[in-house]
């Protein structure tokens, strides 16, 4: 080889993958073999950079998290469920004379989200299926596996605070259609992987 | 404390969801996950956000983590790890700015001859890709296949990008070259 070795001819050969041209140049050429040292050198220093420590404790936070998680749950498999099916049960007796002005509407909002906390349930219901059967996952799709599970459990920890601290049924309705949204985009991921890799 | 501080027992523990073995577990690793994700991204919020995403992840899925002993756990956390700083370098706020910097990485950075900086602050001037790519290859051991494939991206795709971060870091360091 006529011409020095390019860094991407170098860094292959410090990889163990270089080519019989650039290895053979390499013997006969001082100014590359230099080159090459120091590209040594600089991975030498990079990976002498001091490790370093995080400014705050991140671990509370962290546990806020799982803690919540874990209580949501809980709660979606008892009392959540309870509640919206007691709610849309005085939407169905329909008691003349409770709700008088805007019951339509506030029954109607109890019977949203009702459906939205069933679709959830029937949407967790297919993930579970249809995760058994997802096998092989490219690096881009499981980020965006992982980046959906972030957010639905950070909606699950909302929907949890949400309760504890009696938010408006508006308030919870949107969370629950976000919990609905991310769900379904999670399921179409793993729908779409399953059938990629010919399920 | 070290890795090595969490063994069998603890790693069982943390699995069954005991909360105070998963608290010893991040005490354990948060350094090395913390270290990582602030080489990774361009800020120290990032790398913290990154470090929190990581141990909630790793809070989750460590039941279905199914290595033995401290090794291969330090290999697990450290990949969710790589994927939280990854995902932040391709979707977060530096989208626009990682793509200027990729369109400015194509042609000599002149600017970058004779700086002369110290590798940290050299190392802060590669784009995000670049700095992912040189710090996950050089310093953490991954392959160009690993990469790739955590990026999404192709094998020639991380050569090229640590063939530039290399040319940069040259530059700035003010080293004289040949190439």
């Amino acid at each position: 080889m006529l011409r020095h070795c390019t860094i991407q001819e170098m860094l292959d050969v410090r990889d163990g993958e270089g080519s019989v041209a650039a290895l053979r140049h390499l013997d006969e050429c001082d100014q590359c073999r230099q080159e090459l040292e120091r590209a040594h050198q600089r991975v030498a220093a990079l990976k002498a950079l001091p490790s370093l420590r995080p400014p705050r404790n991140r671990w509370s936070a962290v546990r806020d998290l799982v803690d919540a998680e874990r209580r949501q749950s809980r709660w979606i498999r008892s009392g959540w469920l309870s509640l919206a099916a007691a709610a849309v049960a005085v939407f169905l007796v329909g008691t003349d004379g409770v709700f008088q002005t805007g019951a339509d509407e506030e029954d109607a909002r109890a019977a949203e989200l009702q459906a939205l906390v069933d679709h959830v349930e029937e949407l967790d219901e297919a993930l579970g299926v249809v995760r058994t059967r997802t096998r092989a996952v490219n690096g881009l799709t499981a980020l965006t596996i992982a980046d959906l599970e972030d957010q639905i459990a950070l909606v699950d920890s909302r929907i949890d605070l949400a309760r504890q601290m009696s938010l408006s049924r508006e308030d919870v309705t949107n969370l629950w259609r976000q919990r609905v949204a991310l769900t379904n985009a999670l399921v179409s991921t793993h729908v779409r992987q399953v059938s990629s890799v010919g399920f | 404390m070290t890795f090595a501080a969490l063994d069998d027992v603890a790693i069982a523990r943390a699995k069954a969801g005991d909360l105070a073995a998963l608290e010893r577990l991040y005490r354990a690793y948060e350094g090395m996950v913390y270290t990582l994700a602030r080489r990774m991204c361009r800020s120290a919020e990032d790398a913290e956000d990154v470090l929190q995403e990581t141990f909630f992840q790793v809070c989750r899925s460590i039941k279905s983590f199914r290595g033995t002993g401290g090794g291969s756990l330090t290999a697990w956390v450290k990949r969710i790890a790589a994927s939280k700083a990854l995902m932040r370098v391709r979707y977060a706020k530096y989208r626009e700015t990682d793509e200027l910097h990729e369109e400015t990485d194509a042609g000599v950075h002149d600017g970058d001859v004779g700086l002369g900086l110290d590798l940290e602050a050299a190392l802060a001037r590669l784009s995000d890709t670049s700095r992912a790519v040189v710090w996950l290859h050089d310093v953490e051991g991954y392959t160009h296949e690993e990469i790739a494939e955590l990026m999404g991206k192709s094998v020639s795709f991380s050569k090229s990008q640590l063939s530039r971060a290399h040319a940069r870091l040259r530059r700035m360091l003010g080293e004289e070259s040949v190439c």
